[in-house]
């Protein structure tokens, strides 16, 4: 390494690099636990800081190996608190106290069985004789560096932050745990000895290289890691070095405010709209039949209207009235056309029917409430109306989804700017060039037709349907001027804005998803 | 909408021509069909018919007619509507069908030239109409016989459910027409239509042997169609006298496209109908429509010329004259779709073809509006996302079990009568669950998370004409370790200051807040919702391990209070 270039990795050490590298002066092989133990980080930043280290080839992990560690048990950390009996024992007779076995077992509250045990063992090591009345003495000579011993490795265990590597203890210590670790005839140990995986660490050529240097310079030159307003207050960032960044680490992940990408979608498609004069109308998502088939001249009979195609609403299962005028002459439209110089479809229209309630089934219920309240003419409207189809939701259908949907009214409507409009959609929403006009069938629209568009990504794709709203539509509800009624399916489209092949994934609850969405617009 | 299977080569040699597949995918506009699949080597055709109006058109005889219609330029002549001797058969309706299904329309077709590709197309069709047209054969339904065997006059009668047996199609033994609901896979399908009434309907003829059992079943022993039939029977069965015969005269037409001599057969009925109580079938029902020529031109956006409405209407099958001020069109015996003159314009356009007009832009204009409500939307989604939320959109349709615990007392749901699924059975009526729903799919989702959802909810009312209202809700969640009561009242405050609403928090209960950590926020004496820690027991219960705090309001009340300030 030349000498620049082992200052520069020297000024770019992150303080938390400096810690773990600090600590291989004590070894040259260490675990993650003694780092820890030795640096005092905590496990998630000594991660960071030994990836950093690995990313600059300073460090190695060497293996995975699996160590024993220490803890204590129940009793040890009974022990570490009030001592173990053996201690309480000495330390009474040093105090002066006079006391019997019994008098242990009754006034101290200890288990007959650690006390007789305890007591054994004092008197076998010749720290103590049971004198007359069993009354305890301490020997003149007696030795009890052995139990300090022992109290100080189960102090130790206590106060270490991070479990002990039994190997790396002193082999008097690690004696006396294995001694402690279910022994004696105890019925409870002191000790707990687990297995655990273990990392073990070294240090690259290049980084012992670097540890001698940061020791050598040892804490001469003061570097800062922050700029603090106190530095600033008081000039001392005068004489402060600014150790470097790595600046070519990934920075932290952020969270940031930001809209739905489906919707920053619809919201893509509702300012066009907007922009192309028309104004946007609302509904109710529950709707009577009334206003969701019948005002569309969708006859009572019709396929779609039973109850595998819609769903219905349990209670109240019907609305209250159907409104007047329009309940009547909807009636009559679909009876013998009424005044809608139609034949009609010529059955007994049911107007219990009609008030049945479920969910709003197609968008154009919003366009048909729109008709009965005096829309502007000239007007143009839109929605996007949430919709409900009685499907099994698999990967192409989901359970509620987005209409885009509205009419069109004036004096100058008919078939050729039907097309006209349609051709604007697709030019302004999906960017087409090509169009393809074919007839369709709805049941409230006359003529009908299907546009089909040339989308620069999707190729030909059906962009919508849309047609003149039949007499036997708009004449009961009150509107005498031809209305163009369009409906665009969006979804897909919006499915390839979003790069998703499952409908659900509109509304995903998976907030990692939602945030790592992005949407292209074009 | 129906899918037909047709062979290339029967639909090319229906046609007189034979059509290259782009050419003919063209040419299917005409009956607003669409090629779904081909499949070179077999020939074999997938196409969708979107119209449910035209029935004519679900069958290759159909298809093939508008567009040989249409490469003739004129509509083709049906002789045998016009039946002025008297029909040589007979059936006689027996008097108790009045209520049970009163309608049954026949005509014979001899010299049928049968091949495989045509009994599948007869087949095809018959299940076709009487499945979707008929409305699962409820309305109408057919029986197609091979006649020689058959001895007239036939009797059209009902018959106690073990007084009549016969061997059915399909089956070896004889049932009795009990055993023939209970056992019979068409029985079974089909039996709902007739099983309310104590006698079922019968085909039987003048020796008395039963040729069928409609609408469910023909007999095996007597009229069974096989290759080598060339002279059949048809009948249309029904409880709609005009589908009946419009059925019926499908048929007749698609068998006389085939080379068949169709000939007449008189009902005879004991009561009265629309046509009479002696009708011979097929039965002509179409009528003269008059029609002034600036229907075309106003309908169209474009001036057209009598000659050329006449040219294009013929060349979709009417028979059209012109008269004085405009043209009277007869439209052709297979249709009974023509209900306004709208129908005849579409008719013009699709003979002319879609792509000959031009499309011109509407010229008025307009001014682009969103609603009040939709503003307030805006306003508030563009101030959460600048407080740092990320916008979340969920299902309206759900659970009973994601909302049970946010329900206040006594407070209902509008529910689905007749669920597929009960994971889809009720609408939300809040939001707050629909973001502990994302909270508790995200908990892999690094923290801290800060998300909120403008939707909208339905509430059960029965103040309204519906039963409900539909409300427009903002619900915004705070989720992580510290996510408590006070973080998420800054948020709101600093919203409702941008807002210009003023408020005050009372202390509340709700079910989905921590007891005396909760707030109901109060504006002019207006509940506009609530804030609060989300109850441990509401966390436990969707096994989120994160602590979250969250807010609701209601924006419809919170525009309320704007417009009237």
């Amino acid at each position: 390494m030349l000498p620049s270039e082992e200052t520069k990795l020297l000024e770019s050490l992150h303080p938390l690099e400096t810690k773990v590298l600090q600590c291989f002066s004590r070894g040259e092989t260490l675990s993650a636990a003694d780092i820890m133990n030795a640096s005092g980080l905590d496990e998630s930043r000594l991660d960071m800081a030994a990836g950093w280290l690995q990313s600059k080839g300073l460090f190695e992990v060497r293996d995975e190996s699996v160590t024993s560690f220490v803890t204590l048990t129940e009793t040890g950390q009974e022990y570490h608190k009030a001592g173990t009996p053996e201690n309480r024992i000495i330390k009474a007779l040093k105090e002066g106290k006079q006391f019997t076995v019994k008098d242990i077992i009754q006034t101290w509250g200890m288990d007959p069985s650690e006390v007789s045990s305890a007591t054994g063992a004092l008197k076998t090591s010749n720290v103590i004789t049971i004198g007359k009345g069993g009354v305890l003495h301490l020997n003149e000579a007696a030795d009890t560096k052995p139990y300090d011993a022992l109290q100080q490795v189960i102090d130790e265990t206590a106060g270490a932050s991070v479990a002990l590597s039994l190997p790396s203890l002193p082999a008097g210590k690690q004696e006396l745990i294995q001694a402690n670790f279910h022994k004696r005839g105890k019925s409870k140990g002191i000790f707990r000895i687990t297995e655990k995986k273990n990392r073990v660490f070294s240090l690259t050529a290049e980084g012992k290289e670097l540890l001698r240097l940061l020791e050598e310079r040892g804490a001469a030159a003061e570097e800062a890691s922050i700029l603090t307003p106190e530095m600033l207050k008081q000039g001392t960032w005068k004489d402060k070095k600014f150790r470097a960044y790595n600046i070519a680490l990934n920075p932290p992940r952020q969270s940031i405010g930001r809209k739905h990408p489906y919707r920053i979608f619809l919201d893509f498609v509702k300012y066009k709209f907007i922009g192309m004069g028309f104004e946007e109308m609302r509904g109710p998502l529950v709707e009577n039949e009334f206003w969701d088939m019948d005002a569309l001249f969708m006859p009572q009979f019709h396929p779609a209207r039973n109850i595998h195609d819609v769903y219905f609403v349990k209670e109240p299962a019907a609305s209250k009235k159907i409104e007047e005028p329009f309940g009547k002459r909807v009636a009559a439209a679909h009876r013998d056309g009424g005044e809608t110089g139609s034949s009609g479809w010529r059955y007994a229209f049911d107007i219990e029917r009609a008030k049945r309630l479920i969910l709003r089934s197609q968008g154009t219920a919003v366009s048909a409430r729109t008709l009965a309240i005096g829309p502007k003419i000239p007007g143009k409207y839109f929605s996007i109306a949430r919709c409900f189809r009685y499907d099994a939701v698999d990967a192409t259908h989901a359970p509620d989804f987005y209409q885009v949907e509205g009419i069109v009214l004036g004096e100058d409507i008919n078939f050729t700017t039907l097309l006209g409009l349609l051709k604007l959609f697709g030019q302004e929403i999906a960017k087409a060039t090509e169009f393809q006009f074919r007839p369709a069938y709805f049941p409230f629209t006359e003529p009908s037709v299907e546009l089909h568009v040339k989308h620069p990504e999707l190729g030909w794709m059906e962009l919508g349907g849309a047609g003149l709203f039949r007499p036997e539509v708009t004449v009961p509800l009150g509107v005498d001027v031809p209305v163009i009624a369009w409906g665009l399916g969006l979804d897909r489209m919006a499915m390839v804005a979003l790069g998703i092949q499952d409908i659900r994934d509109l509304f995903s609850r998976d907030l990692d998803f939602i945030r790592t969405k992005k949407i292209q617009l074009g | 909408m129906p899918t037909i299977d047709i062979k290339k080569r029967d639909l090319d040699s229906l046609i007189g021509r034979k059509l290259s597949v782009p050419v003919l995918e063209k040419h299917l506009m005409l009956a607003k069909a669409e090629l779904k699949e081909y499949n070179a080597e077999t020939g074999d055709l997938k196409i969708e018919l979107s119209d449910s109006n035209r029935p004519d058109l679900w069958s290759a005889e159909g298809i093939a007619r508008q567009v040989r219609i249409a490469l003739a330029g004129k509509a083709e002549v049906y002789p045998f509507f016009k039946h002025g001797r008297k029909p040589a058969r007979e059936i006689r309706v027996d008097m108790g069908l009045k209520t049970v299904r009163p309608y049954i329309a026949a005509c014979t077709a001899s010299g049928i030239r049968m091949n495989e590709d045509v009994l599948a197309q007869m087949i095809q069709s018959q299940e076709k109409l009487a499945d979707i047209f008929g409305r699962k054969r409820s309305t109408v339904s057919i029986g197609i016989y091979e006649l020689d065997p058959i001895t007239f006059p036939v009797e059209y009668r009902l018959a106690e459910p073990s007084s009549v047996s016969f061997t059915p199609l399909g089956m070896e033994e004889k049932l009795n027409l009990a055993e023939i609901l209970e056992r019979h896979p068409k029985g079974i399908a089909y039996g709902g239509i007739v099983k309310p009434f104590p006698a079922y309907p019968v085909l039987t003829d003048g020796m008395g042997r039963a040729l069928s059992f409609p609408p469910i079943i023909n007999s095996r022993e007597i009229g069974e169609v096989k290759s080598q039939t060339r002279n059949v029977l048809v009948e249309v069965t029904g409880t709609d006298m005009r589908m009946t015969i419009l059925t019926l005269n499908i048929l007749a037409t698609n068998f006389y496209d085939r080379g068949a001599d169709i000939e007449p057969v008189l009902v005879v009925y004991p009561y009265e109908t629309e046509f009479g109580k002696r009708v011979g079938f097929p039965y002509d029902t179409s009528r003269k429509v008059t029609v002034s020529l600036s229907k075309f031109s106003s309908g169209l956006g474009e001036d057209v010329t009598l000659g050329d409405v006449k040219k294009r209407l013929s060349a979709y099958g009417h028979k059209v004259s012109a008269g004085r001020g405009g043209l009277s069109v007869v439209f052709p015996p297979y249709r009974d779709d023509i209900m306004h003159t709208v129908d005849l314009v579409e008719d013009y356009a699709i003979s002319r073809g879609y792509d000959s007009f031009e499309a011109v832009m509407p010229r008025e204009s307009t001014v682009g509006v969103l609603s009040s409500i939709e503003i307030l939307s805006d306003t508030v989604r563009d101030s959460m996302v600048g407080a740092g939320f990320q916008e979340i959109m969920s299902n309206i349709l759900c659970s009973r079990e994601e909302l049970e615990d946010a329900l206040q007392g006594g407070e209902r749901l509008v529910e689905v009568d007749n669920p597929l699924s009960l994971a889809y059975s009720v609408l939300r009526n809040c939001v707050l669950p629909s973001l502990l729903n994302v909270e508790a799919a995200s908990s892999k989702a690094f923290y801290p998370h800060r998300v909120f959802e403008v939707g909208e909810v339905a509430v059960f009312d029965t103040a309204q004409n519906m039963g409900s209202r539909t409300d427009l809700n903002l619900a915004a969640l705070v989720s992580h370790p510290a996510a408590n009561f006070s973080e998420t009242h800054s948020y709101f405050d600093v919203l409702l200051y941008y807002l210009g609403v003023d408020y005050g928090l009372e202390p509340a209960e709700h079910h989905l807040f921590t007891p005396g950590r909760c707030g109901m926020v109060v504006s002019h004496g207006v509940v506009l919702g609530f804030i609060g820690e989300v109850r441990p027991e509401a966390l436990d219960r969707r096994q989120i391990t994160m602590p979250c705090a969250a807010f609701e309001i209601n924006l419809n009340k919170l525009l309320h209070l704007l417009e009237i300030k």
